[in-house]
């Protein structure tokens, strides 16, 4: 099993080769966008954060910087500073230059406004494209995919359908050597134990259970009991009868295999292939941040009523196995699995369809995200209070 | 005649996928064979009727797992829904 990617010279290897422009701080988005705006081959990473948040939200934060510029999607790095942010813009240019790939800071307080950081960065932006434009693809192995997933705006088909053919596609790329990344805390909960039962080995299942017991903790913090509103109404009302039946159907998103480890967010994940498992929220704008910041390269994200996001670094694949929203929502799905629910096909059999247009998107086929431009919106995950 | 999902061959429930009503046949597929179950009431697109009697204090199963367990004598053909399932899950301490 084969894709056509970009290698890079760490060797890791891209399903797109955008230059990112990254903002260091929530402060300098406007600026990334209009750069973006101007020159073509470019993708803006704007969030809310890079100052006042606890340290060790400070940390996660430049961890996730440095992880999202490192990121193999990525041909080359524009980063946009303020000057007076919390984290330290020097040092994410630092580690993400040790990839190799051309990085290079511009600073809005030091070049004097807007209008000239703009105007510097778009003449930065405009020679990295030119250069990566002449980067190729080259066919490399399915073992050097990175794919993350999650499922969104569900309903009674995405436990029923779409969620089980990610679980298989999930089997199929383990098999090959791949890496597979798996973990809305919001959604383990109430399916930990079995998850953790299945990890390759203690520590990793201790590890499983801590992030679903830290998010009950963080909300008891504020005096909210995030069990007891797990199962909505709007999920009762559509059929989900108990929290382990909400978080069982989830979890089929991670296959039959073994987790063989656990990453924090803002953590890359190793490239030796396998399950692994990442504490990402359910709220997509920090999910899908947090898996692009662990390496992966493209992204499988089931939905029943039709979420709509994409990410500005991860090529996000829409599936769903309800008709209606195939049909309503076209514009936005790009895999239809609602075959299973009428019975003409089995999840094993949309699986290997979907490695297939996995593959072809790894390859360079565009998702109808990218084509919307509905993939600029994004955001990276705190812990801790805003100060 | 209505229709419904099997996840996993150890379930017992399947998931209706059309507006059941009460006494038709649900049809549901277990590989390449298609198996019949009468609904004995009202079930609403995606909720799960019983497959088999579940005898109260036993174990739902969906998805070859415990998602509940009975409150009370579940009939095969059942609606099996929060009236008669309880939740099984705690935190782990």
């Amino acid at each position: 099993m084969e894709f056509a990617g970009y290698v890079r010279p760490d060797g890791k290897v891209g399903a797109r080769n955008h230059v990112g422009v990254i903002a260091t701080v929530g402060c300098v988005n406007e600026i990334v966008l209009s750069i973006c705006h101007q020159i073509k081959g470019t993708v803006p990473v704007t969030h809310q954060q890079g100052c006042l948040t606890v340290s060790s939200d400070l940390e996660q934060v430049q961890q996730a910087i440095i992880n999202l510029g490192k990121n193999p999607n990525l041909a080359a790095v524009l980063l946009v500073a303020l000057g007076c942010e919390s984290v330290f813009p020097e040092e994410i240019k630092a580690e993400i230059a040790k990839t190799g790939k051309p990085v290079e800071l511009i600073t809005m307080q030091e070049i004097g406004g807007s209008i000239k950081t703009v105007a510097q960065g778009c003449e930065v932006a405009e020679r990295m494209v030119l250069e990566a434009s002449e980067i190729h693809r080259q066919e490399v192995s399915a073992s050097k995919l990175i794919v993350g997933c999650k499922c969104g705006s569900s309903d009674a088909t995405s436990g029923l359908s779409s969620n089980l053919v990610v679980g298989e596609v999930c089997d199929l790329i383990v098999k090959e050597g791949g890496t597979f990344l798996f973990g809305e805390v919001c959604d383990i909960m109430g399916s930990e134990q079995i998850l953790a039962r299945r990890a390759a080995n203690k520590e990793i299942g201790q590890r499983i259970i801590g992030a679903v017991n830290g998010l009950i903790a963080r909300a008891a913090a504020i005096g909210a009991d995030v069990v007891g509103c797990q199962l909505t109404e709007g999920n009762k009302k559509g059929g989900l009868t108990t929290v382990a039946e909400k978080a069982i159907g989830a979890t089929t998103k991670s296959g039959t295999t073994s987790p063989q480890g656990f990453i924090n967010y803002g953590e890359v994940a190793p490239t030796n292939g396998g399950l692994w498992i990442i504490p990402t929220p359910g709220r997509g704008f920090e999910n899908l941040t947090g898996l692009a910041s662990a390496g992966a390269v493209v992204h499988l994200f089931t939905t029943g009523l039709g979420a709509p996001e994409g990410h500005p670094i991860m090529p996000v694949i829409k599936l769903t196995g309800n008709i209606n929203t195939w049909n309503r929502l076209n514009t936005h799905m790009d895999f239809n699995v609602s075959s299973i629910i009428d019975g003409t096909e089995t999840a094993k059999e949309a699986g290997k369809r979907l490695v297939a247009e996995l593959l072809k998107v790894a390859s360079g086929k565009l998702t109808k995200a990218e084509v919307l431009r509905y993939d600029e919106s994004m955001n990276i995950l705190t812990y801790g209070p805003v100060i | 005649m209505g229709k419904a999902v099997l996840v996993n061959d150890k379930d017992n429930v399947v998931t209706a996928v059309s507006e059941v009503r009460a006494n038709e046949e649900v049809s549901y597929q277990v590989g390449s064979e298609t198996r019949w179950i009468r609904a004995n009431e009202d079930i609403h697109y995606g909720h799960k009727l019983a497959l088999t009697k579940v005898a109260k204090g036993n174990v739902i199963i969906k998805y070859g797992e415990i998602i509940g367990r009975a409150k009370v004598n579940i009939q095969p053909g059942q609606w099996v829904h929060t009236h008669n399932a309880d939740e099984t899950y705690t935190p782990s301490k």
